[in-house]
């Protein structure tokens, strides 16, 4: 028996020539390096993007996504914002092109109720995002919203504290963003189909 | 004709006891002359000994455990009203047959609703949903059916000779008879229904009455047996007393399915369907709690209704425990049935959102789930505002220019109450100094409402490169505050 028939039975073994991943188109980030950099051209969809962020409340990840909302609020599904910190600013959204009638704010009471919301609009096909504000949560939870979203085929963008970074993750996508001014640096923490990738700077606006 | 005889034998219990009771073993007892009898027992009772007949006192001699429940006609016949509205979902021509029987005329559902066994299967899953044990006879003459589903048993039959055979081996003491001349009949060797027949109708006339005669021919088909039907009322209104006190909201959706599967029904029968739904719980002392349950869309199926009650009773803490529950439903609007495989993409998109909206909102509360809108008004803090989902609107109005042209353009972000900002060596300070950008924009009005507003706003970039949106008072304080975030 050859050495090639002998590695074959292993189970445990992964062979490159195997892989061949079926990419699930993304959701465009508006920012072309950004999209280079993820499998798919885009935010993933049908999966979950964590998003961390230096400030506590996780403000600072919302200007990432709101190129890729301008585009899904065309889209005849709703856009929901669970727990968002401050008050998303209608102006302010509408002059970057988000179709704020898209928009479903849920305000709900406690990280119980929370989680319940966001695995609702993932799982339901009746959301293009879902975007929540989530502090520490337990990796089963995150888990739950990953499969949830898998459901419902829409994106999810969790906000949270760039404390959690080194808590595992089970998430397709984990981002830490930070502000620089006109710019914002990004580094990827996790991503599907490649390696880390550390400190780029692309524009915010 | 084909008249379906629903017959429940254990109703007198079912209406007092939840069939997940703890007590070891029931009975239900009922005052007959000058003592009280057993009228019904389960099954852990007759274990004990206990029969149908016994007197009350005898029966507790019998078994100590025993618990004798006093029987309520009235919530028995209540049930079968509720049984009755359910099966308006059916046909149109239902008939209560106290005290324990319901008729429904099927002849013209039956091709509606895919034939007899079709029908009949789906009559049996809808009572299984309303936990009742249910006997189920269908036989061409309603007297008949109601007699042989009485003694057990349960079939179709679909003529008249049938039927005679089928109720000639009837036991003689599930005709209704006065005593006296039941055991006359005993007496002359007589046991079955069929002994009767075989004997000359004239002398049968004479010893039992021409009453009775009659009432043999309305049962064997010989003479018409009109009924008289059961009247939905114009809306639908019912509370149901618990069995038992109910002390978990688990418990009261499992209660309150009964009066879902009744509004279901009901609905169904006026081609029907709603989009408020008011649930009423009467606590342990009578304190009541109403709440409503709202709907985007008309809807009548059941298991619709059953979900948004399962999120809205999620965040009801019971303040006591339940002992009633009531739902009424005076919105009723029209909805033609619609066939499934019509719906475009668009519609069946448009429909799962309303239904996420539904579901969020009956169980995180309306107030919880809204929209923002855009407000024409030059004061940052009124260029929005809060709405339902359904009230939003896209963008702009047409004719007003984009905002975007203003110096400072806006943030994403707005702070619910400016925040007031320190001053150092004559900077705004927010963790460290602030950069100030070189566009500034009044934003001057509102002295005509007394909302006046008179500020200089800036970009600026704080020590950790974070860009705020930042205003200076023009008024008499000078101070500096924080407006937003982009």
């Amino acid at each position: 028996m050859s050495l090639v028939n002998l590695l074959q039975q292993r189970g445990d073994l992964w062979r490159g020539a195997d892989y061949s991943p079926v990419v699930q188109p993304g959701m465009p980030t508006g920012f072309d390096f950004l999209d280079q950099q993820l499998v798919g051209s885009g935010w993933p969809r049908g999966a979950v993007t964590e998003i961390l962020t230096d400030d506590r409340e996780g403000r600072g990840g919302l200007g990432l996504v709101v190129p890729s909302l301008a585009a899904l609020s065309r889209e005849a599904r709703w856009i929901v914002l669970v727990g968002p910190p401050l008050i998303p600013y209608a102006p302010g959204l509408v002059a970057r092109g988000v179709d704020i009638s898209r928009l479903l704010l849920l305000y709900p009471r406690g990280q119980q109720e929370r989680l319940w919301a966001l695995e609702q609009a993932l799982r339901s096909d009746a959301c293009s995002a879902v975007l929540g504000w989530l502090g520490r949560v337990s990796a089963g939870a995150l888990r739950r919203l990953q499969l949830a979203a898998a459901v419902g085929k829409s994106g999810g963008f969790l906000f949270r504290p760039v404390q959690v970074a080194q808590e595992s993750s089970p998430v397709a996508l984990r981002l830490r963003v930070r502000p620089a001014g006109e710019e914002v640096e990004l580094e990827i923490l996790k991503r599907r189909g490649s390696w880390p990738l550390g400190g780029v700077r692309i524009s915010a606006n | 004709m084909h008249w379906l005889a629903i017959y429940l034998p254990r109703l007198p219990l079912e209406v007092l006891a939840s069939s997940d009771d703890s007590r070891s073993s029931l009975a239900v007892s009922e005052r007959r002359g000058s003592c009280r009898r057993i009228v019904l027992c389960d099954e852990a009772a007759v274990a004990d000994g206990i029969r149908v007949g016994m007197n009350t006192a005898a029966a507790r001699a019998v078994s100590e455990s025993l618990c004798v429940l006093e029987r309520d006609r009235g919530r028995e016949l209540s049930a079968l009203e509720g049984l009755a509205l359910w099966a308006g979902g059916f046909t149109s021509q239902v008939s209560l047959a106290p005290p324990r029987g319901l008729l429904l005329e099927l002849g013209g559902s039956l091709r509606l609703f895919g034939g007899i066994r079709s029908l009949l299967l789906q009559i049996r899953s809808g009572l299984r949903g309303f936990g009742y044990q249910a006997l189920l006879c269908l036989a061409p003459t309603p007297g008949g059916a109601l007699l042989l589903a009485g003694d057990g048993r349960e079939g179709v039959i679909r003529d008249i000779a049938g039927l005679r055979r089928a109720l000639a081996s009837l036991p003689l003491h599930r005709i209704p008879l006065e005593r006296g001349k039941r055991d006359a009949l005993y007496g002359m060797g007589l046991q079955r229904l069929g002994d009767l027949l075989a004997l000359p109708a004239a002398g049968l006339g004479r010893r039992l009455g021409q009453e009775f005669l009659h009432y043999l021919e309305r049962i064997l088909g010989q003479a018409p047996d009109p009924q008289r039907l059961f009247e939905p009322p114009a809306w639908f209104q019912r509370r149901l007393e618990l069995p038992a006190e109910v002390r978990s909201t688990k418990a009261l959706r499992f209660a309150a399915r009964r009066l879902i599967l009744e509004l279901s029904g009901f609905l169904l029968a006026r081609q029907a369907g709603t989009q408020r739904l008011d649930w009423l719980l009467v606590y342990e002392g009578g304190e009541m709690y109403r709440f409503r349950l709202g709907l985007r869309t008309p809807e009548r199926e059941p298991a619709r209704f059953q979900q948004l009650l399962r999120e809205r009773l999620e965040r009801l803490e019971l303040a006591a425990p339940v002992w009633e529950v009531g739902l009424t439903v005076r919105d009723i609007q029209p909805l033609t049935g619609r066939p499934l495989n019509l719906f475009t993409a668009e519609q069946e998109g448009r429909e799962a959102g309303q239904h996420l909206l539904e579901r969020l909102q009956a169980r995180l509360g309306g107030e919880v789930v809204s929209s923002i809108r855009w407000v024409p008004d030059h004061r940052p803090e009124r260029a929005w505002r809060r709405c339902a989902p359904d009230e939003a609107a896209s963008g702009y109005p047409p004719g007003e220019g984009r905002k975007e042209q203003s110096p400072t353009g806006r943030p994403l972000w707005l702070l619910a109450e400016p925040v007031l900002l320190e001053v150092r060596n004559g900077r705004p300070w927010y963790g460290g100094r602030l950069e100030l950008g070189a566009e500034r924009e009044r934003i001057e009005t509102g002295w005509w409402d007394g909302g006046e507003v008179a500020r200089d706003y800036f970009v600026a970039v704080s020590h950790s490169g974070e860009r705020l949106w930042i205003y200076r008072e023009l008024g008499a304080g000078r101070r500096w505050y924080l407006h937003g975030f982009f």
